[in-house]
């Protein structure tokens, strides 16, 4: 008698609904396919995003007596360690410690606190999220998402420091300082593509986390935070120019602390007397033909590789 | 009329038994073999891999609700996974009408640090729900889970049965058309246990179709109006509940006798072996079945072969479901049992069986006392029907009389007959 009810009140749902039909030899979709299905879901689970990342936020500094201090102890700490380094490096030359400098490493110590602390949340996100991704279904995206967009909120925190502090370094307002927007969304999209691949990766082979470390420690001696390219020659420059972040930091010291338009090449003298580019407008084509290739590469393998992860963790 | 909700065509689900990929070692030939084209194809078993679902299909309609029974590894859990596409099938097909969510483990979504109420609105998007539709059912969700004075502290310093008590209470308030629930009924105390089966009801009733995954065949046969009974990952029986149980049931059986004669080639006593039981009736006639609280008698047979100083039986009884009611024990209850060689019956009588209606099974067990062994058993393998008081879900009926006041004076009016 309850299933009669139940029938009869079931008809009269209206019956336009959703169907989803699922293969287990799924056609090869076209990469456009693809990309539009990650952002539909994406879309469909925003709220979802927002929880997570509202939740990472939330537990970072949770039993912590500092709290959010935090936010802007640790890039204190990057900073100090430039300064340092800037210390020695100003008495092995002889010359001064200027207020420039110190503005230099101020300025790109805050995004590379942002892209280790990302990547580092981000590669682990999936792991740490084990039994979810084992037992309900929405897009995995969200997770080394949702740690990228938490660390972001972080690293505000130490910006909002950051553009109080600038004008007593000797920065002035100007117009290429409209750069850094752009500048910041490169980095945010390479940080992204690089959180979606390595936290897919860490999630069939745990070697990726250790890797990443690794990476992570030694990484800041092969990125020009805190030196300039130019200390390293006419060779050691341009080299030091492939890593992707390497044009994203020098553009946003250029243009913050030097107030140079990023659209006109720079070229200076080393130590040495050997005349030194110090900056050409590719180098941001370059970094941001990286950053896009990179997301699209890695969104499309982490979305195609969603169906082993729940086997795999 | 009915509309279809779910359709399952054919599903194979391929696991592989070990790690996945033990070093690189394995890895790097397999990838190459298959790069080769020389691997097995991707529908096929290679070493050390095995079907964990062998061509499942079935249909659900709405406001249909069909169990999914079966022992331990016969594929319960993965046809759900691969319903609620954690899992892609290897071969077939299959397609859901309407929205889905999956009740699967309830509190999978909690995170320890943040507080009763952060969680609900964590959890509520993890199945899907919208903030404003948590919003909007935030006092419902709290008042259902009964924890109405812990929702501001952190979940961490919950019991597990209330995390799980908040647990069911954000999944209880979705609104899917489709549900798929993983034995999750079994948390939290009776009455709690009892709320989620009355919501579970409901949703039944207003048209949503669940499928239903459980040990638990009293829920089964309390939920469902159908049931899938798997087997070793295919289909042993689809259709109504009752001879679904039963054939469920029997599939417990044989398996365990298959695993009794693995085990008794092992490290039992050879001295003897059970012969069978018999049920007396009080005048002492074989029956096939008994009433409750009336008394009846267990008539055991065993066969020795060597002579032994001391034996000792118990004989068990146990639900339908498989879980034990209780033992009458000889050596509890201090009797000797004949050690002679050649065959011997004893009697167990019982003078008032307890039992609600329903089906029971019992077990026996025989030991050498003397060398501390197992001479035989059989697990869960004579059924005892019971026929009489009750609704068939209460294991024990009481003997028991209702009356009123000092006096003891009998109630008067009876349900039905009062004016």
């Amino acid at each position: 008698m309850t299933t009669s009810t139940a029938r009869e009140r079931a008809d009269l749902v209206p019956s336009a609904r959703r169907v989803d039909e699922f293969v287990a030899e799924a056609p090869r979709h076209s990469m456009m396919t693809d990309a539009v299905e990650i952002v539909r879901e994406l879309w469909q689970y925003r709220e979802l995003l927002q929880q997570l990342t509202r939740r990472d936020i939330k537990i970072r500094y949770k039993q912590a007596v500092m709290g959010f201090g935090w936010a802007i102890f640790m890039p204190a700490m990057v900073v100090l360690a430039g300064l340092v380094v800037k210390y020695v490096m100003a008495q092995f030359s002889g010359r001064p410690l200027e207020m420039q400098s110190i503005a230099s490493v101020v300025v790109k110590s805050l995004p590379w606190a942002f892209f280790v602390g990302a990547i580092g949340f981000a590669t682990s996100s999936m792991i740490g999220n084990k039994n979810l991704v084992a037992k309900i279904y929405f897009p995995r995206e969200v997770f080394p998402l949702s740690s990228t967009l938490a660390q972001t909120f972080d690293s505000s925190i130490g910006a909002a420091a950051l553009v109080l502090a600038l004008p007593f370094l000797g920065v002035r307002l100007s117009v290429e300082l409209l750069w850094v927007p752009l500048l910041l969304a490169l980095l945010f999209l390479f940080t992204v593509a690089m959180g979606l691949l390595l936290s897919c990766g860490n999630l069939f082979f745990r070697d990726v986390k250790y890797l990443v470390s690794v990476f992570l420690t030694f990484g800041i001696f092969f990125t020009p935070v805190f030196f300039e390219p130019e200390v390293l020659g006419t060779l050691g420059s341009q080299l030091i120019m492939l890593n992707p972040l390497a044009p994203i930091f020098e553009g946003i010291r250029l243009s913050v602390v030097e107030q140079h338009n990023l659209l006109i090449p720079l070229s200076g003298t080393s130590a040495a007397g050997a005349s030194v580019t110090i900056w050409n407008p590719w180098y941001l084509v370059y970094s941001g033909i990286l950053a896009t290739v990179g997301l699209v590469v890695s969104s499309l393998l982490f979305h195609r590789l969603e169906f082993l992860y729940a086997e795999y963790i | 009329m009915s509309e279809v909700a779910i359709e399952v065509n054919g599903i194979w689900k391929k696991f592989h038994k070990g790690e996945l990929h033990d070093s690189l070692r394995d890895l790097i030939p397999q990838v190459t073999r298959r790069i080769l084209g020389r691997g097995p194809k991707r529908g096929e078993l290679d070493e050390g891999d095995f079907w964990a679902l062998e061509d499942v299909s079935f249909s659900v309609d709405r406001g249909e609700a069909m169990g999914i029974i079966g022992a331990n590894g016969a594929g319960k859990s993965t046809m759900l996974k691969v319903l609620t596409r954690i899992l892609r099938p290897n071969r077939g097909n299959f397609r859901v009408y309407g929205s889905v969510s999956a009740l699967i483990e309830v509190s999978a979504g909690f995170h320890p640090d943040l507080t009763g109420r952060e969680n609900i609105y964590l959890n509520g998007a993890i199945i899907g729900m919208k903030k404003r539709e948590i919003d909007r059912k935030l006092e419902e969700i709290i008042d259902f889970s009964g924890i109405e004075s812990f929702v501001d502290t952190p979940v961490k310093r919950y019991s597990s049965g209330m995390q799980a008590r908040l647990g069911f209470s954000v999944m209880a308030h979705m609104e899917p058309e489709v549900l798929l629930v993983d034995e999750v009924l079994s948390v939290g105390d009776v009455a709690f246990r009892a709320k989620c089966v009355e919501r579970m009801l409901n949703l039944i009733e207003s048209g949503v179709c669940v499928v239903f995954v459980s040990h638990r065949l009293e829920e089964v046969k309390r939920l469902c109006d159908r049931c899938l009974v798997l087997e070793a990952g295919g289909v042993r029986f689809d259709g109504e509940v009752e001879p679904a149980c039963n054939e469920y049931l029997e599939s417990l059986r044989s398996q365990t006798t298959r695993h009794e004669d693995a085990a008794r080639r092992g490290f039992r006593s050879d001295a003897g072996r059970l012969v069978g039981l018999t049920l007396l009736d009080e005048n002492g006639r074989r029956c096939s079945e008994t009433r409750s609280h009336s008394p009846v008698t267990l008539a055991v047979s065993y066969e020795l072969s060597r002579e032994l100083s001391k034996v000792g039986m118990v004989v068990g009884f146990h639900r339908a479901d498989g879980s034990r009611i209780t033992n009458c024990d000889t050596i509890l209850d201090g009797q000797a049992l004949p050690g002679t060689i050649g065959k011997h019956t004893v009697n167990l009588r019982i003078n008032g069986l307890p039992f609600g209606a329903g089906d029971y099974l019992v077990s026996l067990r025989l030991f050498d006392l003397e060398a501390d062994k197992t001479i035989d058993q059989h697990d869960r393998r004579y059924p005892l029907p019971v026929d009489g008081a009750g609704d068939g879900r209460h294991a024990i009926d009481l003997d028991h009389a209702w009356s009123y006041g000092a006096s003891g004076a009998a109630l008067e009016a009876k349900i039905g007959e009062s004016g």
